[in-house]
Parts: structure tokens; C-alpha cells; sequence
């Protein structure tokens, strides 16, 4: 009994130690910590998402690695790169649905990603409440990359780059699935869009030209109520008035709530880089920005019984007003983005 | 306090590896370049942790033991065939569920198992029991989550028992299955006669997280263990309060009515069998 109390004394002192000291002992296998900066006069973020995910240069670093990595789908052909494309805003370029494993395809438009941290629920029905537990989606899905965890982790613990960059990351070299989770957290989470032209004349750098500026009034009577500044949505779930995609039967925020209400309501997506994600929608029935609006001027099913009050009277615009309305859109393009060596495969 | 500093050191020395040692040499080093403040906040540390060990002649261990079974009878897997009241006839190849926020109460003071979430799986004999420590004591009733807390069902990626790995975790719409059970019957109508239940749903109405209460009179002795026993019956599944008949729901797969009404009827599934003291 004696012993065991002088034993675990001292195991208790000498943790205590190291704790009180921890802060200063620097060295090899301690990450570099870095911040997440929440750009000027913007909201606070839906989440937190890295207060549970200390953020750092390693584990950003090994998250990207495994975003661009193929091994993390079954056949090797399918990282989330292949639907989450850098020149597109990270989204699937010009496809209306992606290609997933043994010649299948996604039944949803693959979105953009950036801004992920302001978002309260993560795809186009708000299914997945954590961008941590997202990549569980797409990994396992027969469609998408097809892959079971356990078996991903057995891929990435035979490689010894994994290994120094787990232990880089996290101090030691164990790979688990949390791990691997958090570190795409880290990557995914870091991708914020804040550079546009749009918000160079916000921050006084530039200014619109005139037919930007007078579709940057009809934005704002027209489309902000929810696509709301300066994320460009509210993040809330909303009919827009198109009608069901008869091929897909999708109900959208419905399939999750199970309530009547919600059916056919998606999660209004942020325009920024509008340019760039085309064709737009969950289904990507819209091939141009032009047919977006045509929709909101004059294609809106104003008899269903979902729709969004804000659209009940469609958005009746003339020709010019539509005209400026696309060029104000094209200044939320971000090539501070599309181009960052940050965020490009390594 | 050098005479502090000392045994500090030394003692550890003692059976750390050569490893360990070189990091302590460091840690030493550090020791003595801490600020006065920091030394006088680590005493006090230290105190602290002394009289916890002392405290420790307190506590003895509560072992939790489940016994899972159909209509009484010890549950096997895949070659047992049962027969619900309906007089359905069914077998189970898995049966997995989640115990998380276990509590012992007593007059005062409940005892709570700190990161308490477990998962017992009918297929993996170690994980039918687990066990914690606590204040000795007579305890009058015990209590647990029959799933995993809202909480964690939206707080990212978790490790251990909660681990996605261990397939109780939705990967389509977030959260955790909170029991599952998967078989066959010649009742059911699905593809090779399946009957799978994968109950799930913590939020709002959705909510199929049941807390079990089981009075319990039983007593902690410090430094002994003692065992509840608990017993499961899981044709509870298919009868009350709830009918449900494998011919109308051999399967149901995502949150919603059906969920909550099995979760309604296999939330009764639990009693206690026996309570004992292993002396240690
Ligand atoms: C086969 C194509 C494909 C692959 C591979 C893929 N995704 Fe996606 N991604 C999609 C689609 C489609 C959606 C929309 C899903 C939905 O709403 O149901 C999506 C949605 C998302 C979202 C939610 C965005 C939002 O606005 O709600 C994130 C985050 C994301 N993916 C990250 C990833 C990560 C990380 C990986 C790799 C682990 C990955 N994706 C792999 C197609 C893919
Ligand atoms: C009542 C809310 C509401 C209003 C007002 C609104 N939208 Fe939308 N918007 C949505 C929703 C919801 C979606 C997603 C619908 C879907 O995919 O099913 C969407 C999708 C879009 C998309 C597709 C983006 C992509 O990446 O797929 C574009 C572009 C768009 N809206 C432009 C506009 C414009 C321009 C206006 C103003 C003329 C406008 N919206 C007004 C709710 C709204």
C-alpha cells in the first residue's frame, strides 16, 4: 500500500510538472498553432469548429494531403478533389452531377466549398450537423469514393509520409479515424472567400463600374433577403418556387426533418464565385446565370404550397436590370482563391 | 522546498525508461528556470494529489455485467431461432447498443462515471461488462442513457466506443444509431427475409435517447467491487407499449415515428438480475 502511494505521487508530481511547464518546452513533434482569422465586419462563424480542433500548419498541411489523396477512395480515382475542384471554387466544374465510383454518379450538385465555418448544417439538406463528421458521407458512399473507414486507415497507415505528418499534426504517430477527420476539418475549414472584387469596393479598394453598381441595387431589393450579405446566403432552408426533379424524386430538407413543410426545401447556397459553380442548383438543372434569373423572373411555381413568401409575386425584372444583375454576380468571383498555392495539391 | 524538489525528481527516476529520463532531464532543467509563482502553484498541485490518493481508501470499484437474452434465455447469435408474441419467427446476427452516462445514486452525492459511453455488442464478449469507480456507500438506484447523448451526436468527430468505425454512426444524416439489431424471419418480406432495425434520431421530436432508471439497492465497499447484473429481454422489441409485427416493420432504418415506437418498447428490455460484492 505504502509503495503504491509514494508511486503514484511521484507519477502525479511528475505530470503535474510537465503540465505547468508544457507551455515553454518547444521542440521537434510540437505543431506550430496557427489562427483563423474571421475577415472584417463579418458575422461570428455558425461553429466554432476549431475550438475542439486546435488548428494547426501541420494539421492543415495533412488535411490538404488527404483532400487531393485518391487512396481515400476505393479505387483510387475519386479524392475529394475530383468533385471539389480549386479553379471552380471547389466545385465540380460544368457537371450537373459528379462521377462517383464503378461509373456511377452523385445525385446532388457537388457545392462549392469555402466559408464552411459559418454554416449552422453542412449539404443541401442540412444532414450533416459537423464539418468533422462530413467526409464520412462521401467516403462511404457506394456513388461518391465508395470507401469503408477501417480500410482507409489501413491504406494511410502503410505510408510513412502519413505517419511523420500524423505525428507532425498530433504529436505522435497513431492514425485513427478521428484524426484523419479533424485534419480535413482543418483544411476544408480554412478555405474562406473573402477576396472578391465585391469586397474591394466593400473595403473602399475599388469601386463598380456602373452596370455592376446598378445590379448590385437590383441584388439588393431582388435576392439578398436570402442570399444576405456578405456570406450571399442566411444558410436557411428555402423553396425557390422549381418545380420536383421527376428523375430524383428529391425532398429535400424534408428527407432529414421528415416534416411536410420542409418538403422541397434546400439550403440557399452563397453566390460567391457564382461564376464559377455552374450549373447551378442541388440538381444542376440551370446551365447559366441567365436561366437562374429567367427562373426567378418568370418561372417560379407560384401555386406551391412551400414556397418562400419572398417569391410569391416571382422577381418580375426588365432585360436591363437582368443584364447588370449578372455583372454585379461576376464581381463575386475570388481569384485570390481559385489561385492560392494554399490550397492547391502539393 | 529543495527537499521538495528533490523527491520530486528522484522518485520518478525509478522506473522510467532511458527515454523517458532524457525527457525528464529536460523537464529538470525547466524545473528550475519556472518562476517562484509557477513552484508555489505546483506545490499546491502536489498537495492536492496527495490527499486524492488519500481519498482514494474511499472509493471501491461498481462493475456493470449485461446479460443479453430472448424471453429469458441467453441470446446466440445467428443459429437460435425465437419467436415474438405475434408467434413471428425470427433470428439475430447482430445486436449492438449504446450505455452512456451511467450514474449511481445515493442519498446525496450521486456517483457519475466520468466519459462514460459504451458499446455492447452481443458479438464481443469483452464488451458486455465495464466497470468505474466510485465512492463507497449504499446506493438505492442506477441509472443510464439507453443511447449516446445529443451532445455528442453533433459535437464532430469521436473516438473510442463512439468511433464512426464501429458502424453506429450515420454517415447521411448525422448522428448516432443508438441500437441495432439485424437478423432474418421468414415473416419479413425483404430482400433474404431481413429484419433489421437501426434505431436512431436525437433531436426534437425525432429523439429516441431513453433514460433507464433501475432501483437498485446495493452497497460500494472502498477497495472492493461489486457487480450489478443486468439482464435484457429483447423480444421487448416487438411488444409493448407498442405492437409492432415483423410483417408490417421488418426494417426500419432512419429516424422518425417507427424509430421512436421501437425505442418505446426495447427501452423496457432491461432489469436487474443481480447485485454482489466480488471481494477483491
Ligand atoms: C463523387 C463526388 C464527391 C466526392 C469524391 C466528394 N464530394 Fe463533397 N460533395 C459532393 C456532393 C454531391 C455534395 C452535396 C451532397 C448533398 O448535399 O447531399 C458534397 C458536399 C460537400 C460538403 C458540404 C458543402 C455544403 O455547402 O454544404 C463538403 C464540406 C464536402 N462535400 C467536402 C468533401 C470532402 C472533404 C471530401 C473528401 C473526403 C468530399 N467532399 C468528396 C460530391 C463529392
Ligand atoms: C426566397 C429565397 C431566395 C431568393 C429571394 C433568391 N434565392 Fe436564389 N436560391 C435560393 C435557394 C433556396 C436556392 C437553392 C435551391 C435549390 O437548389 O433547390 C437558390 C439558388 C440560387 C442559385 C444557384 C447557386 C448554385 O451554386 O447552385 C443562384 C445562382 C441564385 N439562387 C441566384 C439568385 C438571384 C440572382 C436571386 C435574385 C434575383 C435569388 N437567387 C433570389 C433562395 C433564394
Amino acid at each position: 500500500m505504502k509503495t503504491r502511494v509514494i508511486i503514484s505521487l511521484a507519477v502525479l508530481f511528475f505530470t503535474a510538472q510537465f503540465f505547468i511547464g508544457a507551455k515553454e518546452i518547444a521542440g521537434p513533434g510540437k505543431p506550430t498553432y496557427i489562427s483563423f482569422t474571421i475577415p472584417p465586419g463579418w458575422p461570428k462563424p455558425a461553429h466554432d469548429i476549431f475550438a475542439n480542433n486546435k488548428l494547426s500548419e501541420e494539421g492543415f498541411q495533412l488535411g490538404r494531403k488527404l483532400f487531393y489523396d485518391g487512396r481515400l477512395s476505393k479505387d483510387g480515382n475519386f479524392p475529394c478533389a475530383s468533385c471539389h475542384q480549386q479553379f471552380a471554387a471547389f466545385a465540380n466544374y460544368e457537371h450537373d452531377f459528379s462521377h462517383g465510383f464503378n461509373n456511377s454518379f452523385t445525385t446532388r450538385n457537388a457545392p462549392a466549398l469555402f466559408n464552411l465555418a459559418w454554416m449552422p448544417l453542412l449539404h443541401w439538406d442540412g444532414s450533416i450537423n459537423h464539418i468533422e463528421v462530413q467526409p464520412l458521407a462521401p467516403l462511404t458512399a457506394h456513388n461518391e469514393m465508395a470507401e469503408n473507414i477501417d480500410s482507409v486507415l489501413k491504406k494511410l497507415k502503410a505510408d510513412t509520409a502519413y505517419k511523420r505528418m500524423f505525428k507532425a499534426a498530433f504529436g505522435d504517430g497513431i492514425i485513427n479515424s478521428q484524426r484523419m477527420l479533424k485534419a480535413l476539418a482543418q483544411f476544408t475549414g480554412c478555405i474562406v472567400s473573402s477576396n472578391s472584387k465585391y469586397d474591394k469596393v466593400q473595403r473602399g479598394e475599388t469601386s463598380f463600374t456602373q452596370s455592376e453598381l446598378n445590379g448590385y441595387n437590383t441584388f439588393k431589393a431582388k435576392c439578398a433577403g436570402c442570399h444576405k450579405e456578405p456570406l450571399f446566403t442566411d444558410n436557411t432552408f428555402r423553396n425557390n418556387g422549381m418545380p420536383i426533379n421527376t428523375s430524383l424524386n428529391d425532398p429535400g430538407r424534408m428527407k432529414v426533418t421528415g416534416d411536410r413543410n420542409d418538403s422541397l426545401k434546400f439550403k440557399v447556397p452563397s453566390l460567391r464565385n457564382v461564376a464559377l459553380t455552374f450549373p447551378y442548383m442541388h440538381d444542376g438543372r440551370f446551365t447559366t446565370l441567365g436561366l437562374v434569373i429567367d427562373h426567378y423572373r418568370t418561372g417560379i411555381q407560384v401555386n406551391q404550397s412551400n414556397l418562400d413568401s419572398l417569391l410569391k409575386n416571382r422577381l418580375p425584372m426588365t432585360n436591363q436590370e437582368k443584364n447588370s444583375l449578372i455583372y454585379f454576380l461576376n464581381t463575386l468571383t475570388d481569384s485570390t482563391l481559385i489561385h492560392s498555392a494554399r490550397f492547391a495539391e502539393h | 522546498m529543495n527537499k521538495q524538489r528533490n523527491r520530486i525528481f528522484f522518485v520518478p527516476g525509478l522506473w522510467i525508461t532511458d527515454q523517458q529520463l532524457l525527457r525528464r532531464t529536460l523537464v529538470h532543467k525547466q524545473y528550475y528556470s519556472t518562476p517562484l509563482l509557477q513552484r508555489f502553484f505546483l506545490l499546491l498541485i502536489s498537495i492536492f494529489f496527495s490527499f486524492s490518493v488519500f481519498a482514494q481508501k474511499q472509493t471501491g470499484t461498481l462493475k456493470i455485467s449485461f446479460i443479453n437474452t430472448v424471453n429469458g434465455i441467453p441470446l446466440v447469435l445467428n443459429d437460435s431461432v425465437y419467436n415474438n408474441s405475434f408467434k413471428e419467427t425470427y433470428s439475430i446476427s447482430k445486436l449492438k447498443y449504446y450505455i452512456s452516462n451511467v450514474r449511481a445514486n445515493k442519498a446525496s452525492n450521486p456517483q457519475k462515471e466520468k466519459n462514460s459511453y459504451h458499446l455492447v455488442n452481443a458479438a464481443d464478449t469483452t464488451s458486455l461488462h465495464f466497470s468505474f469507480s466510485l465512492k463507497s456507500g449504499n446506493y438505492t438506484s442506477f441509472d443510464f442513457l439507453l443511447g449516446v447523448d445529443s451532445l455528442r451526436n453533433c459535437s464532430g468527430a469521436q473516438s473510442g466506443a463512439l468511433d464512426p468505425l464501429n458502424d453506429m454512426f450515420w454517415t447521411w444524416n448525422s448522428g448516432y444509431v443508438m441500437f441495432k439489431l439485424e437478423g432474418s424471419s421468414p415473416q419479413s418480406g425483404q430482400v433474404n427475409n431481413r429484419i433489421e432495425y437501426h434505431i436512431g434520431g436525437y433531436a426534437g421530436a425525432n429523439n429516441v435517447i431513453k433514460k433507464i432508471s433501475l432501483p437498485a439497492a446495493f452497497e460500494v465497499i472502498a477497495g472492493n467491487t461489486t457487480e450489478l447484473i443486468i439482464e435484457t429481454d429483447i423480444n421487448k422489441l416487438w411488444l409493448g407499449p407498442n405492437d409492432i409485427s415483423i410483417v408490417q416493420s421488418p426494417v426500419c432504418s432512419t429516424p422518425g415515428a417507427l424509430a421512436k415506437k421501437v425505442a418505446a418498447n426495447y427501452s423496457k428490455m432491461f432489469s436487474l438480475k443481480n447485485a454482489m460484492i466480488i471481494k477483491n
